[in-house]
């Protein structure tokens, strides 16, 4: 007590231990970004591909030169926004009957049921989809489904996938809505329903979209599962939901493997990860401004 | 009247409106148990079978009679391993830094904002970076310290997220009281706060360790997909299984191994390996939860 | 400390796979250490190499590793799938010992990338079209295949089989099984853009689960997997893919297996490179376990590729 000294070095100590963590997680990413940047931009700068030329173009032929990432960009965005239309209403459905209906089951019951889903590794579900999805498009659509592959079947093997997250996360908003919001409503003579759509959904509007948004930044990188079920195919544009294609995701991976480091494939391979990174830097935007949103809204 | 009467109509059309919607939430909910029912229903018909049969978890992959996975599972178990000892203290640190330290400026927010980017990455996009730079410039060559980091960056974020959580949740009275005492913020945090986040700690490690299990598509750039032999009489050597610098093949990856490149019977083999991943996945989480409440229950009993 | 090391090493990246090459060859020569004696080298040998690449004749190398292991229990071979592209980069950068490829490495590296590779060809392997089991054609001129795979065949009639849709199921861009196939079948021509296959993807053992699936599908393997169920192998212009074909030259879908070294690999992992190289090639792996995995012996073969696609008598 009568030494402040080794106090305040204990203080120091502690501080320089865990500001190097922090420091070292921040020092990665920043590596990480750079990295990918300075390879991604040796397309352009290097190679002197055209990068208007790049994101616009409509096919993607590597043993002719050909780089236009426009095919895999729809692609993605397509399986990203199907998948997210489609697991949306049943997470927020689930959620609302969990909080607003059923909270003891909710709680014991469909909460680690749904986890599971989460432990399910990502190829389990590309096994899944091959094996169990694509047999269901053949069936149902016959000849015009091809082998099965296309962007309804990775949309729905996604939309499984990103069901817990989006679930839970929305549970989570559900719940946050203040007791006397409820009570409030109950009180004015509304029905469970009408308390639940005109209460509770609005408050919790904001923290529901942040978990759309990172459901939707799950759809979006996905890798494997998506490979296996989506068709691959990459040179030129799909017309149709039942179409094969490819994501950004799935032509790295089917790439990677056969591009040699150094050459123009490989550069252009490193762009669309460039691109990726950047998506994911705008989804977290976009949960920042939703989040600064909210906050205002809330006062 | 006509003004009773239209308000009754009103009070029951709600009503049926409430109701038909009570109806189809539960309808959503049973759909969705019934999708979770199934697929690990199908996962585990079809592969339960083979998964216990005797040998399977103890015979080698080359093994004639009856391939097996027990180096799979064994390099699984390492790389997990190798994985939350680069990864537990790090995101320990750093949540302690957020939760404890963090001045409110932007170095701080710089940091949250690099462990969001993180949280956010495809799996993909840390593979490449992985094989790159852990791989190539850092001269790892494409082993088990290079997956265990690629792996560390995956878990980093939930890591640092669960223990800020945790550490967060302690009562405020606690931290003031150690901090009114005369403790230094430091003392505080190694001697309450701490031991008073440990269950919650816990958990939240034994969790993440489920999610890093399954991942594939960042370890095959980094740690191969080649189960090596392993020489269990010397274990640091070229070829022991603890060696950290040899190439691993996770039960992940060898799922995705087989499926891209499949032998006779191998079909069993996939779904085998898939319950086998599944079952520990789903011992993981049960562990998590006992562990969580074993600890508590000793804390408060304390 | 650590922060200045990674800053450095990360500057060291912007180099060139030569300088990284050089770094790697400079470690080679300060560890240097003697293999011992030829004679008593096979239980003494010992050491773990690595050997990543192609995937399509890994079941071939890994069965052979298992015999291998027999005579030298204390040497290990780490076999990694990845891919021609991968196997050949890794081999350029020195970063594996023996890189795999069904290509050849004038086809996919630079001219200063090549220098100090080995090129080692430990079989051939036959390629030719497969289709769904129901599908009631049997042979099919190179002219139709190459029709096909156009995009301008797209219906079983036009060929001689019942009407149905045509549907092709290709490889991803960049494979050796396609580059293969398509040197043999389209004669250097593309397939326009509009044609779009029904899946491009990325393993034979896809290739192979998806054809038995889809009716009219078809596709192209490597002989070893055309014993599958649900799937039947066409002959072309009348050939049979078998063995004898290919190696008479009649049957044009073919290429060599390629196994790449480095001239300067480090001394200590050599010894069991070179060992297992000549244990491929030796007469007892090359007629026995070769045929017995699909493949071809290159002894065997009377007609051989170069670099460019011209086929010479042997």
């Amino acid at each position: 007590m009568a030494n402040p000294m080794p106090k305040r070095r204990l203080e120091n100590i502690g501080l320089s231990i865990t500001g190097f963590c922090v420091a070292l997680v921040a020092l990665v990413v920043v590596t990480l970004i750079v990295m990918v940047a300075q390879q991604g931009l040796t397309t352009f700068f290097v190679d002197g591909l055209d990068p208007v030329a790049f994101f616009t173009g409509q096919n993607w032929i590597p043993e002719q030169e050909r780089y236009g990432a426009l095919p895999m960009i729809v692609g993605s965005f397509a399986v990203t926004l199907l998948s997210t239309a489609i697991a949306l209403p049943v997470a927020i459905g689930s959620a609302m009957f969990v909080v607003e209906i059923a909270p003891g089951f909710g709680r014991r019951v469909f909460q680690p049921f749904i986890e599971l889903l989460v432990g399910i590794p990502s190829v389990v579900y590309g096994v899944l989809g091959l094996y169990v999805i694509n047999s269901l498009m053949r069936a149902i659509f016959g000849d015009a489904a091809g082998t099965g592959a296309g962007i309804l079947s990775g949309s729905l093997v996604l939309a499984i996938m990103i069901l817990p997250t989006v679930t839970t996360l929305s549970i989570d908003a559900l719940r946050a809505v203040p007791e006397e919001y409820r009570s409030g409503s109950y009180a004015l003579g509304c029905t469970r329903w009408q308390t639940i759509w005109h209460v509770v959904l609005k408050s919790a509007l904001p923290s529901l979209m942040t978990a759309v948004i990172l459901g939707m930044t799950r759809a979006f990188g996905e890798t494997l599962a998506v490979q296996m079920v989506i068709g691959g195919v990459e040179r030129s544009m799909p017309s149709g939901l039942l179409d094969p294609a490819s994501t950004l995701t799935a032509a790295l991976t089917a790439g990677l493997t056969n591009a040699v480091s150094g050459s123009v494939y490989y550069h252009a391979l490193w762009t669309l990860g460039l691109l990726l990174l950047a998506m994911s830097l705008v989804f977290i935007l976009i949960i920042h401004l939703i989040g600064r949103k909210g906050a205002k809204a809330r006062g | 009247m006509a003004n009773t009467s239209s308000r009754e109509a009103h009070a029951r059309r709600i009503g049926a409106q409430d109701r038909f919607a009570t109806g189809v939430l539960t309808v959503i909910v049973g759909l969705v148990m019934v999708l979770v029912v199934a697929i690990i229903a199908y996962i585990l018909v079809r592969g339960a079978g083979r998964a216990l049969t005797p040998g399977f978890l103890t015979n080698t992959s080359s093994d004639a009679v009856l391939p097996g996975i027990a180096y799979q599972l064994f390099d699984s178990f390492y790389l997990l391993l190798v994985t939350l000892v680069i990864s537990v203290p790090i995101s320990l640190g750093a949540a302690i830094f957020l939760v404890e330290y963090a001045p409110d400026n932007w170095v701080t927010s710089a940091a949250k904002t690099a462990i969001e980017t993180l949280s956010s990455l495809p799996s993909i996009v840390v593979g490449m970076f992985g094989s790159l730079f852990f791989v190539v410039t850092l001269g790892w060559g494409i082993s088990i310290i290079a997956g265990a980091c690629a792996l560390t960056m995956f878990n980093i974020p939930i890591l640092v997220r669960t223990i800020q959580q945790a550490l967060e949740d302690v009562p405020a009275s606690q931290r003031d009281a150690a901090l009114a005492m005369g403790l230094t913020r430091w003392e505080t945090t190694v001697n309450v706060l701490l031991p008073a986040a440990m269950p919650a700690i816990v958990t939240g490690v034994v969790i993440s360790a489920g999610r890093v299990f399954g991942e594939a598509a960042a370890l095959i750039f980094t740690a191969g997909s080649a189960p090596a032999r392993l020489n269990f009489a010397d274990p640091f050597g070229p070829i022991g299984p603890f060696n950290i610098f040899r190439p691993a093949c996770s039960l992940a990856v060898y799922i995705w191994r087989l499926t891209s490149e499949p032998t006779a019977g191998s079909t069993e083999i996939v779904w085998g390996t898939a319950t086998i991943l599944l079952a520990c996945v789903l011992l993981f989480n049960l562990l998590a939860r006992l562990l969580g409440k074993a600890l508590s229950r000793r804390l408060t009993a304390e | 400390m650590s922060t200045n090391v990674s800053r450095r090493q990360f500057l060291g990246m912007t180099g060139t796979a030569a300088a990284v090459v050089a770094g790697l060859g400079l470690v080679g020569c300060s560890s240097g250490s003697d293999t011992g004696d030829a004679g008593s080298a096979a239980a003494d040998l010992s050491g773990s190499i690595s050997c990543s690449g192609a995937t399509s004749f890994q079941p071939l190398v890994e069965a052979a590793a298992e015999q291998f292991y027999e005579t030298y229990p204390n040497v290990s071979i780490a076999i990694s799938a990845g891919g021609s592209g991968q196997g050949l980069s890794q081999i350029a950068e020195g970063s594996v010992q023996i890189g795999r490829s069904d290509v050849f490495a004038e086809a996919k590296l630079e001219e200063d990338q090549l220098a100090g590779l080995v090129d080692h060809q430990v079989a051939i392997v036959g390629m030719g079209p497969i289709v769904h089991a129901d599908v009631d054609v049997d042979d099919l001129t190179l002219e139709q295949l190459k029709g096909i795979f156009m995009g301008e065949i797209t219906d079983w009639e036009e060929v001689g089989g019942t009407a149905g849709a045509i549907q092709v199921i290709q490889r991803e861009a960049g494979s050796g099984t396609r580059a293969t196939f398509e040197d043999a079948v389209l004669a250097g021509e593309t397939a326009p853009d509009s044609f779009r296959p029904v899946a491009e993807v990325d393993s034979s053992g896809t290739v192979i689960e998806q054809v038995a699936q889809t009716e009219g599908s078809i596709s192209y393997v490597a002989f070893n997997y055309m014993e599958n169920d649900g799937i039947k192998a066409l002959s072309v212009d009348g050939v049979e893919p078998t063995r004898e074909s290919v190696e008479s030259g009649d049957f044009a879908i073919w290429s060599y297996e390629h196994m790449y070294t480095r001239e300067d690999e480090a001394e200590e992992t050599k010894a069991v490179t070179d060992a297992f190289i000549e244990f491929l090639l030796s007469e007892d792996v090359q007629q026995n376990l070769v045929p017995e995995q699909g493949f071809i012996p290159v002894a065997d073969m009377q007609v051989k590729k170069d670099a460019e696609g011209n086929v010479t008598e042997a």
